[in-house]
């Protein structure tokens, strides 16, 4: 009995968004992580290694595919490059602050993963950065493919990355993501709120009615909240329908990132507003 | 064996389990089967240990797995790995425990703790699955990974731990 009162305590003083973790935690976490790291990498290596074999027959294929994306690249490339330095010029003549100019400004960290969870109700991913390392809570995490998760909690060495399968709009241990698609952002809004367990999607909600997103829309952050940057990939939209109340529309994201067997995520931390620079400003 | 050694062994395994063992599942089935060999380790500890052994290595390894992989919250491992190895170790704590009465307590121990942890996900909302759904999805998959581990590792568990109580015996009557 006294156990089970322990145990409600116990979640009880955990279930918030705690700010941070104690020390006794954050050293237990890197202990094991500096041990978990020497075995997560080879044993990634060698999987990788077998995998290689089995897909050496497609990288044939995939070889020619890409080189027509890389000509694709090039050509937007110019392109991306004369926007570039005219949105520069018209920053510069509309007298921008400096953190407003560095607002978009991502810096990625590269990581590695270091162990994962056998729970199937929190599948928390380790990861070997830490606050020594400039990883901060919230923060997000993506692979070359798309959203990952958030960072949930950091020790000096070690942080956990709570994955998009924990998002939930009724609890308070995972916030809601803003939303936009590819193409429309300055048109669409939305937020991801839920994970649909039994079918695998992330569920986008608050669409609103005139929404020109459709079906087969790559979903974007949409860095709203100044809290997560924006443009990274989410999703590719399955289905749109109307919502519970019939005033708003609800999507079914199906995420790009695959949690199985991750080995590298990049940490993307967004430029922090530099308090000098608006003491500088009000002065 | 002492328990030095024990825990220094579950710690090892334990690192195993989040870092190899999710690499030798098949891609297809990582979201299905998830290890519990600590927790079926704790088993052994309550039938071929006692059942306060049990209770110590189930809360304290529990709690490691909290922390470890904090994410909402800490208590449902530590409390139920304790709590089932103590009740196991209740019912059946030193009796003649056959192999076949072996498997067949880890399968029901594993079932009761991935049921009672959906539960207080559930309960909590963290979860929005039902129950049926991720019994046939994950608790089932997972059941046959810790049987067939259970299996292999019978032997050298027993022996680890009935050496251990015969130790603890011996000097008792010292």
């Amino acid at each position: 009995m006294i156990g089970f009162l322990l145990l409600i305590v116990l979640i009880g003083l955990t279930i918030g968004g705690r700010q941070k973790v104690t020390w006794p935690e954050r050293f237990i976490k890197d202990a094991v992580g500096f041990v978990q790291q020497i075995v997560y990498r080879p044993a990634g290596a060698v999987a990788g290694f077998f995998q290689d074999i089995a897909n050496l027959k497609e990288v044939y294929k995939e070889n020619e595919e890409l080189r027509k994306l890389a000509a694709a690249y090039a050509r937007d490339k110019v392109e991306y490059n004369f926007v570039k330095s005219e949105n520069e010029r018209l920053k510069e003549e509309l007298e921008f602050k400096q953190h407003q100019k560095e607002m978009n400004d991502y810096k990625y960290m590269i990581a590695q993963v270091i162990s994962v969870n056998n729970d199937a109700n929190n599948r928390t991913i380790n990861i070997n950065l830490g606050s020594k390392h400039g990883v901060e809570k919230d923060m997000a995490v993506v692979t070359s493919d798309g959203l990952v998760g958030l960072v949930k909690s950091v020790s000096p060495f070690t942080a956990s990355i709570t994955p998009y399968t924990e998002l939930s709009a009724t609890t308070t241990t995972f916030n809601a993501i803003s939303a936009t698609v590819m193409g429309k952002e300055s048109d669409s809004f939305g937020i991801l709120s839920d994970y649909n367990t039994e079918q695998e999607r992330i569920l986008m909600t608050k669409i609103g009615e005139n929404d020109p997103m459709a079906e087969g829309d790559v979903v974007i952050t949409s860095g709203l909240g100044n809290i997560y940057p924006r443009g990274l990939r989410v999703g590719e939209i399955e289905s749109l329908k109307v919502g519970d109340f019939g005033l708003t529309y609800v999507a079914t994201v199906k995420p790009f990132v695959d949690l199985n067997k991750l080995t590298e995520v990049f940490v993307v931390s967004a430029p922090q507003q530099q308090n000098n620079e608006i003491e500088e400003t009000e002065s | 064996m002492s328990m030095n050694r024990i825990v220094l062994l579950m710690l090892a395994i334990f690192v195993l389990e989040g870092s190899l063992v999710p690499w030798l599942i098949p891609s297809s089935y990582s979201d299905r089967i998830f290890s519990h060999f600590i927790f079926v380790i704790v088993i052994f500890s309550a039938l071929y240990g006692s059942r306060y052994q049990a209770l110590f290595l189930g809360m304290s390894f529990g709690l490691l797995q909290d922390i470890i992989y904090y994410g909402h919250v800490i208590g449902p491992h530590f409390f139920f790995m304790g709590l089932l190895g103590y009740l196991v170790g209740i019912i059946l704590e030193r009796k003649k425990t056959t192999l076949l009465l072996a498997i067949s307590v880890v399968g029901f121990a594993c079932l009761a703790y991935d049921s009672a942890l959906y539960f207080v996900y559930y309960i909590f909302k963290i979860t929005n699955a039902t129950y049926p759904w991720s019994l046939i999805h994950y608790i089932l998959p997972s059941l046959f990974l810790q049987l067939a581990f259970t299996l292999c590792a019978y032997v050298p568990l027993r022996k680890m731990f009935e050496k251990r109580m015969k130790n603890a015996d011996s000097s008792d009557e010292i």
